[in-house]
């Protein structure tokens, strides 16, 4: 009996083992390479899918953007904007240059004071720099604006009201773009205008700042006398 | 009379307990030894419901029966004859004789004592 005993126990283990391996299997990834190759297909499917989608959420934004911008009274803020920074009413920064006007010191050591600049070299330097496609130019940070008159009141050059009686001063000079301002150093380099500022004891010396200059807004209202708009119900047609 | 079922629930229990697994192509051998030893079981049983058990012949065959089995199978499987199929056709064939057999001695046990109470 005991040895029956034994062989069913060899058996009854016998047994469990084999349930072990027909009942666990390992889990193998059996695919072979054209079903893995439908499998990244899906995928692949899965994922443009959602691409799509999210192009088509992107889309959206931007249309509710430009909705939100295209409105009317944008149109209108953007061009008064556009208008603002074409009169000069709003600080602009931008890639420019800067002339400083100095007395001459060797000519300070023989005696000679200079105490002003005429008027009529700074217009001819004006006249120079809007000539070689300046955009926004300050001088002694008074914003020069196309109403803006330089003139000799008692002796003084005014510009605009704002009185230059101190040197050195500051003539900052905004250009297009970073290499406009560039052509407008090179061009200063050799303008003739240096020359002229050189007959009055005045030394013209040309700085090209790295990076943007910032040149300050015109600060005092523009006043417009002679003219006045045209009448909405006979003009318009145009 | 239960010491042998109690052998075989043990043997089971161990069986699972043990973390013993056998790989994919020696299942086969490992199926056909099991069917063996089954064969081997009731075998014994009937032998000793029929009063003709022989400890010697018992485990003798239990563990002939299993090296044939498997070596047919060997055999088979390189012969490339699926040979192991002989041995689960025999074993099989077997072992429903023996059930049969012992579902009839117990039958007729059952019965014979039936028949007993009822004279009494």
């Amino acid at each position: 009996m005991l040895s029956f005993t034994l062989i069913t126990i060899v058996i009854g283990f016998m047994l469990a083992i084999q349930f072990r391996t027909i009942k666990e299997p390992e889990v193998r990834d059996t695919r072979d390479t054209w079903q893995i190759r439908e499998d990244i297909l899906k995928e692949n499917e899965l994922q443009s899918k959602l691409l799509r989608e999210v192009r088509s959420y992107e889309e959206k934004i931007a249309q509710y953007e430009t909705e939100l911008n295209q409105g009317k009274e944008a149109i209108l803020r953007n061009t008064l904007e556009e208008l603002r920074v074409e009169a000069g009413l709003t600080e602009v920064k931008g890639y420019g240059i800067i002339l400083r006007i100095e007395p001459v010191i060797e000519d300070l050591l023989i005696g000679n004071t200079v105490s002003n600049v005429s008027p009529d070299l700074l217009k001819r330097l004006v006249n120079e720099l809007n000539m070689y496609e300046a955009l926004h130019i300050s001088i002694d940070n008074q914003r020069v604006i196309n109403t803006t008159v330089i003139r000799d009141i008692n002796g003084e050059t005014k510009i605009d009201g704002h009185s230059i009686n101190k040197l050195p001063f500051e003539i900052k000079v905004i250009a297009d773009n970073s290499h406009s301002a560039e052509k407008l150093y090179n061009r200063m380099q050799v303008s003739k205008s240096a020359d002229e500022f050189f007959v009055d004891n005045l030394r013209v010396k040309v700085i090209q700042p790295e990076g943007q200059i910032t040149i300050p807004a015109y600060d005092d209202s523009i006043r417009i006398r002679d003219m006045k708009p045209v009448d909405p119900e006979k003009g318009g047609n145009s | 009379m239960w010491l042998p079922i109690l052998g075989l629930i043990i043997g089971v229990i161990l069986g699972l307990l043990t973390e013993i697994k056998v790989s994919e192509e020696y299942a086969n051998y490992l199926s056909i030894a099991v069917l063996a030893g089954l064969d081997t079981l009731f075998g014994g049983i009937r032998a000793h419901l029929q009063n003709i058990y022989d400890e010697k012949v018992f485990v003798s065959g239990f563990f002939f029966n299993i090296i044939l089995a498997a070596s047919l199978a060997f055999l088979g499987v390189h012969l490339g004859v699926d040979l192991y199929l002989a041995a689960v056709f025999a074993f099989g064939v077997r072992l429903f004789q023996n059930i049969a057999v012992i579902r009839r001695i117990i039958l007729t046990n059952l019965t014979i004592k039936r028949e007993k109470t009822e004279k009494n």
